[in-house]
């Protein structure tokens, strides 16, 4: 279903992406091969100018991907109104085996091409540029991810059957695939809200305490309660809060927080989440690169820096998630 | 010393079928608060050696230390940042952007740092009451005279407040009652504290009262004759 | 961070008044990026003002249509298939409707004609639609005619006209009424008559309709009913009304699509045309650059001078093509692309198309123009801003 506005908008920022990428890669390589801080020659200095370039090209890479994974929603949301038996979004990222790999392959990718971005912001800090190989071989790695996503994204939208009318038969049985009860049906809303805020409650502890008193272990227990966070996050609001934003117990869908019917309220919720986790687990992987020549103090403050950010957008997260369910308790609502 | 220089080499395109010597085995040092004269004849190396005590870039092999920092295999990037905090350049032909006014001109060195319109205005404007330039603030760059251009390309060099002055061929262009102005000026900043480098051959310059030296450039070294 | 900000803000005013130094070359670059915007936005507009004014008119359409079908063709459905239909539980109501289309052998155009009895569902639609609150007409012979219709039979209220019965004696036939201009879309080319007359002139017998509107009680059984109705009667073909809507949104989707394929080749072209302006720098472009970078202004600050740069001359085309495409379509009635979205039809409504203009709607034109205008414009941002220094050295 390449005739379509979305698919066409979809299609030519992955495109973009995947060109920008392979220069960034060109580099990738140059650097890995010839690059000597010690040395003067012209090679030496047009590599460092190429680093430039490179971070540019991440940068702008990262852009294009939000964007991506935002317009990959919403072009989902505007595919279910031709696909039989998709009410929303969800149903249309189910309707073929390909929805749903490409959108957790778009959101991996923010989450990675922004480590990159720290790790270039930490190294351009040190005179000595210490983590430029790693950065590198980093980079590489990351351009078959890119690759996959625009194939992921691509077989998805060849592989959508718009549903017509035929001539004769037009009754077509759509597997009821609307809610998102067939996308998540893990757990109950009575176990999951009440984990889901002790969760949070114990992160923003653990944040508190690893501000007062720095520690490699509090720090790395941290980034993964962030990472453990993100995921239980992501099924509570699927299975349990959206339904208390949509007022209807049977709507589950994930996506649909993001229209404007619903005041375009996942934005901010998504964007406080993945941010806040970006820094938690981020404040932990640069650990490290503490090592390296000239870092010590950088790395000090960038983790110090994350972690006071994230837990602001923890608390953000929890008074997003928690309004519609608390006005509906208190307006009198069973639980 | 403020500049020193230890047996300083620069070699463009190493390695390469147009490989350059410009600068060969270069020694010297300047004291703070002191004016120093480089005379030779282009093609000497004499911008080269600019360019390193101006941390435009770094030596090929030797030590340079300016204003304390050593610029041994530094990146642009933190040549950049201790060049824009130490030193201020005057240009040959002043290199100001004419359609831009003289404010903006002067305060060209302060958007990078984050400094705000405000105090933008004010630290111009200190400067421009000084040199005298100040009911020129608004004007195009390109509709004042060469004497007010002079004077805005020192305000501009002096906006930061960095301890070295560097002057490319400053009276190149300018006539003798310029050149003198402008030698001027240069002995005033250097009684307020400023230690200057000036490249010249014009007498005027190498044989003013306030340069303290004159060292002769010739084919990458110094010229001790 | 606010010295960050503060930096970007001072980087963001040298960008505008750079821009506003070489205001020929950037206004010439916002002027084409705006056209090229213009003509996406205006298609993507049109499109989904007329899904959405297909939508709603489409909401009053019966939940399931039942046409009667006959070596693939369709045929008169007998009124007795509705008896069987009462057997299923959650049908509301069964009403049979008798329309079809006449071909105007002068004119070339083919009118839809549909016969209304009083109380059945669609009657109160087709009465809001008549002009000047006229009540609806129940006397024979007596017809409410679509603008597109009346024009080209050259017909006002009160004149009478005659079409041809399949016999070809003449029926005579009175203009009781016109609908309304705002619902062209769907009555531009319609007749209304009673239910009796459109018999007449079709000749279909009373004991038959054209096909039968069936109202479901509850909307989320409509499949489930559809199919229900298909093991019952074989014989026919059953329509559902998401369905139809469907069809509506793949059709125009569709002519969207191929059209926006067409304009990939003048996206194309201006892509071109940025990575050609964005590469050649002047030599005071060049002395410029060298000037700021011996100054204190790193790579870095050069590249988000050049990003700024880009910014506003894609905002500004941004804004202007997406306005004139507003324009284009809300008071110009999209006439540049009408033949390609509306089809051969010699009756062509005119359009009263209110598009709305939500983030979704900006996100996809933001996403085909203006990020594919930044991805072109990177390289050469970054080859500016490696100008060296030691350039600005020297006479």
């Amino acid at each position: 279903m390449f005739l379509n506005a979305w698919s066409l908008a979809l299609t030519l920022t992955s495109l973009a992406g995947i060109v920008l990428g392979a220069v960034a890669c060109r580099t990738a390589v140059r650097v890995l091969r010839h690059w000597n801080p010690a040395s003067d020659s012209e090679r030496q200095i047009r590599l460092e100018g190429e680093i430039w370039l490179s971070s540019t090209l991440v940068a702008y890479g990262l852009g294009f991907q939000i964007v991506s994974l935002v317009l990959f929603v919403l072009a989902a949301d505007e595919f279910c109104k031709v696909i039989v038996g998709a009410m929303c979004a969800t149903g249309a990222l189910l309707a073929n085996g390909f929805g749903l790999p490409a959108l957790l392959v778009k959101m991996a990718g923010v989450f990675l091409y922004g480590f990159w971005l720290v790790l270039h912001q930490l190294d351009i800090r040190s005179e000595s540029y210490p983590l430029v190989r790693l950065k590198y071989l980093y980079l590489l790695t990351l351009y078959p991810l890119m690759a996959t996503d625009f194939a992921l994204q691509t077989l998805y939208i060849a592989g959508l059957k718009p549903d017509i009318i035929t001539s004769c038969c037009a009754v077509v049985f759509g597997a009821a695939t609307a809610d998102g009860a067939n996308l998540l049906n893990i757990a109950s809303a009575e176990f999951l809200l009440p984990l889901h805020y002790l969760t949070m409650a114990l992160l923003a502890g653990v944040g508190g305490v690893l501000l007062r008193r720095r520690q490699r272990w509090l720090q790395a227990l941290y980034a993964a309660g962030w990472a453990w966070f993100f995921g239980l996050a992501l099924v509570a609001i699927t299975m349990a809060i959206s339904s208390y934003i949509y007022a209807m117990p049977y709507h589950h869908c994930p996506f649909c927080i993001l229209k404007p019917e619903y005041h375009s309220i996942g934005f901010a919720i998504y964007g406080a989440l993945i941010v806040g986790a970006f820094l938690g687990i981020s404040a932990a992987l640069v650990e490290p690169c503490r090592r390296r020549v000239g870092l010590e103090g950088v790395v000090a403050i960038y983790q110090r820096r994350a972690v006071q950010l994230s837990l602001g957008l923890l608390f953000l997260f929890a008074l997003l998630t928690s309004y519609h369910y608390l006005r509906y308790m208190l307006l009198g609502g069973e639980g | 010393m403020l500049i020193e220089l230890d047996a300083v080499t620069k070699i463009y395109n190493q390695g390469q079928i147009n490989e350059v010597q410009a600068l060969t085995e270069v020694s010297l040092a300047i004291a703070p608060q002191t004016m120093v004269c480089l005379k030779g004849p282009s093609g000497s190396g004499k911008s080269t050696l600019l360019s390193i005590i101006g941390c435009i870039f770094a030596p090929t092999s030797g030590r340079a230390t300016i204003a304390g920092k050593p610029l041994a295999r530094l990146p642009d990037r933190f040549l950049t940042v201790h060049r824009r905090a130490t030193i201020g350049f005057i240009f040959q032909r002043f290199n100001i952007l004419p359609a831009l006014s003289v404010a903006d001109n002067i305060t060209l060195p302060l958007l990078p740092l984050g400094v705000s319109p405000k105090a933008r205005r004010e630290r111009a404007g200190v400067l421009m009451d000084q040199l005298a330039i100040r009911h020129r603030e608004h004007f195009p760059a390109g509709q004042i005279s060469g004497g007010e251009l002079q004077r805005v390309a020192i305000a501009r060099a002096l906006i930061n407040d960095p301890p070295i002055i560097l002057a490319d061929e400053p009276t190149a262009h300018l006539d003798s009652r310029l050149s003198r102005d402008f030698m001027q000026i240069m002995a005033d900043l250097k009684k307020a504290g400023k230690t200057i480098v000036i490249t010249s051959h014009d007498p005027l310059v190498t044989e003013h009262a306030a340069i303290d030296r004159v060292i002769g450039v010739k084919d990458g070294r110094i010229d001790v004759s | 961070m606010n010295a960050i900000i503060e930096k970007q803000c001072n980087i963001l005013d040298y960008a505008l008044s750079s821009l506003w130094r070489r205001r020929l070359k950037n206004g010439g670059i916002v002027v084409v990026f705006a056209a090229v915007i213009f003509l996406v936005a205006s298609f993507q507009l049109v499109t989904s003002a007329l899904t959405e004014s297909a939508g709603r008119v489409l909401a009053a359409a019966p939940e399931i249509t039942l046409q009667r079908m006959s070596a693939g063709r369709q045929e008169a459905i007998p009124l007795a298939h509705a008896d069987r239909l009462r057997e299923i539980f959650g049908i509301r109501a069964v009403v049979p409707r008798v329309w079809g289309y006449y071909f105007d052998e002068v004119r070339g155009a083919n009118y839809t004609v549909l016969g209304v009895a009083p109380g059945m569902p669609q009657a109160e639609g087709l009465s809001n639609a008549v002009a000047n609150e006229t009540p609806w007409p129940t006397g024979a012979g007596q017809v409410v005619v679509g603008r597109a219709a009346a024009a080209a039979l050259e017909l006002q209220p009160g004149k009478l006209f005659s079409f041809f019965r399949p016999d070809l004696s003449l029926k005579p036939l009175e203009v009781a009424a016109i609908f309304r201009s705002e619902t062209e879309l769907v009555t531009a080319d319609l007749i209304a008559m009673p239910i009796a007359d459109a018999r007449d002139l079709f000749g279909i017998p009373a004991t038959h309709a054209t096909d039968l509107c069936i109202y479901v009680a509850n909307p989320a059984e409509i499949a489930t009913i559809a199919g229900k109705i298909a093991k019952i009667l074989p014989d026919t073909r059953v329509l559902t009304r998401p369905q139809i809507q469907k069809t509506y949104q793949v059709v125009f989707g569709w002519r969207s699509g191929f059209a926006s394929v067409c304009l990939l080749a003048a996206l194309a072209a201006f892509a071109i045309l940025a990575w050609d302006k964005a590469s050649g720098l002047s030599p005071e472009e060049r002395r410029e650059i060298a000037i700021l970078k011996i100054l204190g202004w790193e790579t870095s600050d050069v590249l988000g001078l050049r990003f700024w740069e880009g910014i506003v001359v894609a905002g500004l085309a941004f804004l202007l093509g997406t306005t004139l495409a507003y324009g284009h379509v809300v008071f110009g009635e999209a006439a540049l692309f009408k033949p390609v979205l509306m089809g051969w039809s010699v009756l062509q409504p005119t359009l009263h198309l209110a598009p709305q203009v939500t983030l979704k709607e900006v996100l996809l034109l933001l996403a085909v123009t203006v990020l594919p205008y930044l991805a072109v414009t990177v390289i050469p941002a970054w080859r500016a801003a490696s100008v060296p220094a030691e350039s600005a050295l020297g006479g």
